[in-house]
């Protein structure tokens, strides 16, 4: 009843499937990654003339099914000139998608920190780059690593959508082996195996970083005219 | 230099001037032409109850607040705007800088950087913007810390620290820039009263080597003794100003004379 070695027999497929997935969503995070932190900066900038355009696209993205986003993207976007494969629809679906998020998550992040820590910075003359990039970011990222790693999951998870777009993913080369193999349990049980594997590194990557992040020690002070070995 | 005009002469001796200086926020107007001078070496405080506007001049003195009229000179020299072609603009955050440089601020919240140890803290901005080598810096950072008496804090980082600890490093975080003024926010508002006197010793000491400052204060113990020249502040204007014991003993307004009465009452049991 319970037949492991149909796994072995249809390997390539599973394989195949868990490299497509891999790197569709390793694609499609880093665009909502980076996107994301694109839209919090116009966001937050000033002048504020992006604010509202960015703020209605979040709102669109949380608003939209992931699935219906990939559908306009594979079946629509050929009528308006926009022919991608499924899997660079894939990428790009999830990225679109994705940002939207990922912009809230740091947002909420720059917000967190206090404005007196910036005017602090500002009145000794640090100039507004340094004061983003040694006061702000570093603080804000303890904060927003939870959350991101959060998101990161999310997404992996939907990305088994785009197997309805006909991406040979985890999720569609799973469900070819069913309907060859006439076995529903183990390609599926297989597959789940495998998304929960993914997810699990992302989530120790997630809670390395935050640890790596909280846990900075003070670096050592070297005792004033002294020697190192002066050090009590 | 740009901005010179036929008041020139009588500025020159102040560090800090502002000239009918006014600021809204939205419909409230916060400050009222207020004029303000400020000589070298000169300490003046400056006291109101909550709402007078005291802070928001100190953060307008600061451009930390943009004011809406009039001007304020940091030496001489017009802080936050310029003239071009005959219209007022805001001028860059560099140009801002610079003509700020010569004032350090310590804020009633500290605002120490709380992923810094107290050490980098002080050390960040000679590091980043005079441009001083780690080793060097550090070894100014540690003179400026032992200064406020916190040397062998310099590893801590800022939630370990007491209030009043916070506050000394935050003094010696301005300090470290070598500042000609001094201006404080409410330095101690946010201590508890047993903590009070080590910040209060060491802006007494600050005073005593010379340093211009300029402090909003709710510390009339402190104000009576150090400062040179005391300003009331009531609803956004400049009531009464003069020398301490004249304002604390003879107050002209009514307004002066019923919040040092308030102020009495609560210190008095």
């Amino acid at each position: 009843m319970f037949d492991i070695t149909i796994l072995w027999e249809t390997r390539e497929l599973i394989l195949q499937g868990l490299w497509n997935t891999v790197w569709i969503c390793f694609l499609g995070c880093l665009l909502a990654l980076s996107l994301g932190l694109v839209l919090a900066a116009l966001r937050l900038a000033n002048p504020r003339i992006f604010s509202y355009p960015v703020a209605c696209y979040v709102e669109l993205c949380r608003g939209i099914p992931l699935l219906i986003l990939l559908f306009l993207l594979y079946y629509g976007g050929p009528s308006i000139g926009l022919t991608l494969s499924a899997s660079v629809a894939g990428v790009v679906g999830i990225g679109l998608y994705g940002a939207g998020y990922f912009a809230e998550i740091y947002r909420g992040g720059f917000k967190s920190v206090p404005k007196g820590h910036l005017e602090a910075a500002r009145m000794l003359g640090i100039s507004p780059w340094h004061v983003l990039t040694r006061i702000q970011i570093p603080q804000m990222a303890r904060l927003i690593v939870p959350p991101s790693t959060n998101q990161l999951i999310i997404l992996v998870k939907e990305s088994a959508l785009i197997s309805i777009i006909s991406v040979d993913d985890l999720t569609k080369n799973a469900t070819s082996i069913v309907n060859q193999t006439f076995q529903v349990i183990e390609p599926y049980l297989a597959v789940a195996l495998l998304y929960w594997l993914i997810i699990e590194l992302i989530a120790r990557g997630g809670y390395a970083l935050e640890k790596r992040l909280a846990n900075r020690q003070p670096r050592p002070i070297e005792p004033r005219g002294g020697t190192r070995h002066a050090h009590g | 230099m740009p901005m010179v005009d036929s008041t020139t002469s009588t500025r020159q001796k102040a560090i800090v001037e502002a000239q009918g200086v006014s600021k809204q926020f939205g419909d409230l107007e916060v400050l009222t032409d207020i004029d303000f001078r400020l000589s070298p070496s000169e300490v003046v405080c400056v006291i109101g109850p909550s709402g007078s506007g005291k802070s928001t001049l100190l953060r307008c003195l600061a451009f930390l607040e943009p004011y809406d009229h009039g001007s304020v000179y940091i030496d001489s020299q017009l802080l936050g705007y310029e003239d071009s072609g005959g219209k007022r603009v805001r001028t860059s955050e560099k140009r801002v800088d610079e003509v700020r440089a010569p004032v350090g601020m310590v804020f009633q919240h500290f605002h120490l950087w709380p992923h810094r140890t107290a050490l980098e803290n002080v050390t960040e901005a000679l590091r980043l913007v005079n441009g001083l080598s780690r080793r060097e810096a550090d070894e100014e950072g540690m003179a400026m810390l032992e200064q406020v008496g916190l040397a062998d804090r310099a590893g801590h980082f800022p939630e370990s620290l007491s209030g009043g600890q916070k506050q000394r490093v935050a003094i010696a975080r301005a300090l470290a820039m070598k500042p000609r003024v001094m201006f404080f926010d409410e330095p101690t508002s946010a201590l508890d009263p047993e903590l009070v006197g080590e910040v209060l010793e060491v802006m007494n000491k600050l005073a005593a080597d010379g340093m211009t400052m300029v402090v909003v204060t709710h510390e009339m113990g402190f104000a009576a003794k150090v400062a040179d020249r005391v300003i009331f502040m009531d609803q956004g204007r400049v009531v009464e100003s003069g020398a301490p014991d004249k304002l604390f003993r003879h107050p002209q307004s009514e307004r002066l004379q019923q919040f040092l009465n308030t102020w009495r009452e609560r210190h008095i049991d």
